[in-house]
């Protein structure tokens, strides 16, 4: 097998879930001196984004999607023994992510903090109903590149507003870029209160939020 | 320079477009419909009646006289006396008197009461009041009047229920623990919903609206038919089911009904099981993208709702609402595009009503 | 329909595209589609038919004021001795040959004490 077809072979390790495979071939790029960065980027990350875009088609499903990431993880552990010290650590970003006080829908917001676990940020879900404190301690503890908030009702959807104002008054809102999801919000309502995303579904946040997070890295 | 007319984007703001920029959305939002549904995307003379709405300078639009459809009321008298952020002017009026505010002053075709909590769940503890409020509305109304309220699954969860909540626990990869809650919820969520229908058939009730189902993914939509199923084989309950979102959210992803994976479906499939259980009206939905135009959107929204009527034998009530159904998510929508949305699900679609 | 302000949608929807309720027989022709899953233009020609009108005077207040009226089954203004709530739906049933739940409820505590 060759670089290009163990590429492939892993990528389609990741659609078909099988974590069998997707360690072997992590084995036999190690094996065959592989750079192991390339096969992640390549290989496994094309695999998990094409997963990506079939659930947001709706042709593979929640459940799915976290075999498929439970299966790349595994093929990472492998390739990381053939990386720097200075890379095993590496995450795409961190996230604070949580649904505004009052507001006790949670399954939208799930589902992105999912996804990003999947496409290796480091999260932390605060869950639903989360005082607007608490996400600015989150971030503050723990150096956040991007705080997410959810919101569904008209009434809950102010607290994003609040949000902003919060992180201004904490001296965090250069350091962390901010994020509005959920039924009600929209991108203009997202540009009236100053947050620096927004996005249709879950998938586009995915994205969004890796193209913000490779901004702070610089 | 080609002339512009004001199309409205999915948040409901005005854009300025040429006639061949809307037919390019409207094609568009139709194909993108056709390819994730499997359907038939529209033809050129649908394509021409789109274009023809958006470019009327009418602020108003109407089918034409004789082509009336039959209108049922998701929400029901909160819209009048609903106070709490969900679109309700804040009227202080019992919900009989709401009622009444629909069916004289409306003109409503049928009417709905519910909760303030607006799911079935809740219902339970207080089924005695719900009765006698729908008896008195009984007595005094004339046309058809539904009980809606949500399956709302959620409420089967942690912290609100008893059973693991599958939104925390699958991101921790506990996909067979949250696949047994779900189960578990269908199972408790089809006895809670049978119980309070049962108490309303008892005391005269028409017919009953089951909301937003799937809101909380396909074990929602199963516990909805298995109630369906159970209502119309012990009351003569009228049914209707209402959809949440245009495909079925496989939060579980491998529940079936009758031999038939849930998760993933599209309105046109949905309504073959809604069938099957034994329902009476349907009511798919077709979420509104608030970055697109409203051509792109509107012409989705049809293609996927022509399809569905087409596949089904019972009525099809198409849910219109702030973001769905071709209108733009804004609590208070625009009537230009309320109107055109109507307009194109009764001439291009065929809806039996909205 | 659902979620908007009541002049935003039910009124819109309604003023666009609804039958008119008891202005019209649009309470009549969804009486028909809970009854019996008729389809729209099914349940219209037999309203239609048992009227003894045409299709698209089901929806024309002029025709359907009148009628209502003359079957006494419930105007949409007030009107002194015209048939109210279940009264109408009684003679409702009886027009469209269907059983209505509350008004089959109502005989039953007509013959007798009960409590179902």
């Amino acid at each position: 097998m060759n670089e290009q077809e163990l590429m492939e072979a892993a990528a389609a390790a990741i659609v078909a879930a099988d974590e069998e495979k997707a360690v072997d071939l992590a084995r036999q790029a190690l094996e065959l001196g592989l750079d192991p960065v390339k096969v992640i980027n390549l290989g496994y990350s094309e695999g998990m984004k094409q997963v990506g875009d079939l659930f947001e088609r709706g042709q593979v499903f929640l459940p799915e999607v976290i075999i498929a990431s439970e299966a790349m993880v595994a093929a990472v552990d492998i390739l990381e023994e053939g990386l720097p010290e200075a890379e095993k650590e590496k995450t795409a970003g961190i996230a604070v992510l949580g649904t505004i006080e009052g507001d006790v829908h949670d399954i939208g917001k799930g589902i992105v903090a999912t996804l990003l676990r999947v496409y290796g940020f480091e999260v932390h879900d605060l869950g639903r109903d989360v005082p607007l404190d608490d996400f600015v301690a989150k971030v503050k503890e723990t150096g956040a590149h991007i705080v997410g908030s959810s919101a569904l009702m008209t009434t809950t959807m102010v607290g994003q507003r609040t949000l902003e104002q919060k992180l201004k008054d904490a001296g965090l809102r250069d350091k962390v870029k901010t994020m509005v999801g959920g039924a009600v919000v929209t991108q203009h309502w997202a540009d009236k209160i100053g947050a620096d995303g927004y996005a249709e579904d879950a998938q586009e946040a995915v994205q969004k939020a890796i193209e913000i997070a490779e901004t702070m890295r610089g | 320079m080609a002339e512009k007319y004001p199309v409205r984007m999915g948040d409901g703001h005005f854009v300025e477009m040429t006639a061949d920029e809307i037919r390019a959305h409207l094609i568009e939002g139709s194909e993108d419909a056709a390819d994730r549904g499997k359907i038939a995307p529209l033809d050129d003379s649908e394509y021409d009646f789109l274009l023809d709405l958006f470019t009327n300078p009418a602020r108003v639009v109407g089918v034409p006289q004789g082509h009336e459809v039959v209108l049922t009321h998701d929400i029901g008298t909160l819209r009048l006396d609903g106070d709490q952020g969900n679109s309700g002017v804040g009227i202080p009026l019992s919900r009989l008197q709401g009622i009444q505010v629909h069916e004289r002053a409306f003109a409503a075709d049928t009417m709905e009461l519910g909760h303030v909590d607006y799911s079935w769940k809740p219902v339970k503890p207080i089924i005695a009041q719900e009765q006698q409020v729908l008896e008195n509305v009984l007595l005094s109304t004339i046309v058809p009047i539904f009980y809606g309220a949500m399956p709302n699954l959620g409420l089967y969860y942690a912290p609100d229920g008893p059973f693991g909540n599958p939104s925390d626990l699958l991101p921790m990869a506990k996909i067979d623990e949250a696949r047994e809650a779900q189960e578990l919820a269908v199972e408790h969520a089809v006895r809670d919903m049978v119980y309070v229908a049962t108490k309303l058939w008892d005391v005269g009730g028409d017919a009953i609206n089951f909301d937003t189902t799937g809101a909380a993914g396909d074990a929602d939509f199963k516990a909805t038919l298995h109630a369906v199923e159970q209502l119309k084989d012990s009351t003569g309950l009228a049914i209707e089911v209402g959809m949440a979102g245009e495909f079925i959210l496989g939060m579980h992803g491998k529940l079936e009904y009758e031999g038939t994976r849930l998760a993933g479906l599209f309105p046109h499939d949905q309504v073959k099981l809604v069938e099957k259980a034994g329902a009476d009206i349907f009511g798919p939905v077709v979420n509104t993208n608030t970055s697109r135009s409203m051509a792109w959107n509107l012409a989705r929204a049809v293609t996927f709702v022509k399809a569905c009527v087409e596949a089904s034998n019972i009525p099809i009530h198409v849910n219109m609402g702030m973001g769905v159904g071709g209108s733009p998510v804004f609590e208070t929508p625009p009537i230009d595009s309320v109107s055109r949305a109507s307009v194109a699900m009764v001439e291009i679609a065929r809806v039996d009503g909205l | 329909m659902g979620v908007g302000d009541p002049y935003g949608m039910p009124i819109a929807h309604g003023v666009a595209a609804g039958m008119g309720g008891i202005r019209t027989a649009g309470d009549l022709v969804a009486r028909m589609q809970l009854a019996q899953k008729m389809r729209i233009s099914e349940a219209k020609a037999f309203v239609a038919d048992k009227l003894r009108i045409s299709v698209q005077d089901l929806s024309d207040v002029t025709v359907m004021r009148e009628i209502r009226e003359d079957l006494d089954i419930g105007v949409i203004t007030s009107v002194p001795g015209c048939a109210k709530g279940i009264e109408a739906k009684a003679r409702i049933a009886d027009l469209l040959g269907i059983k209505i739940n509350s008004v089959e409820r109502l005989k039953r505590k007509l013959s007798g004490p009960t409590r179902d």
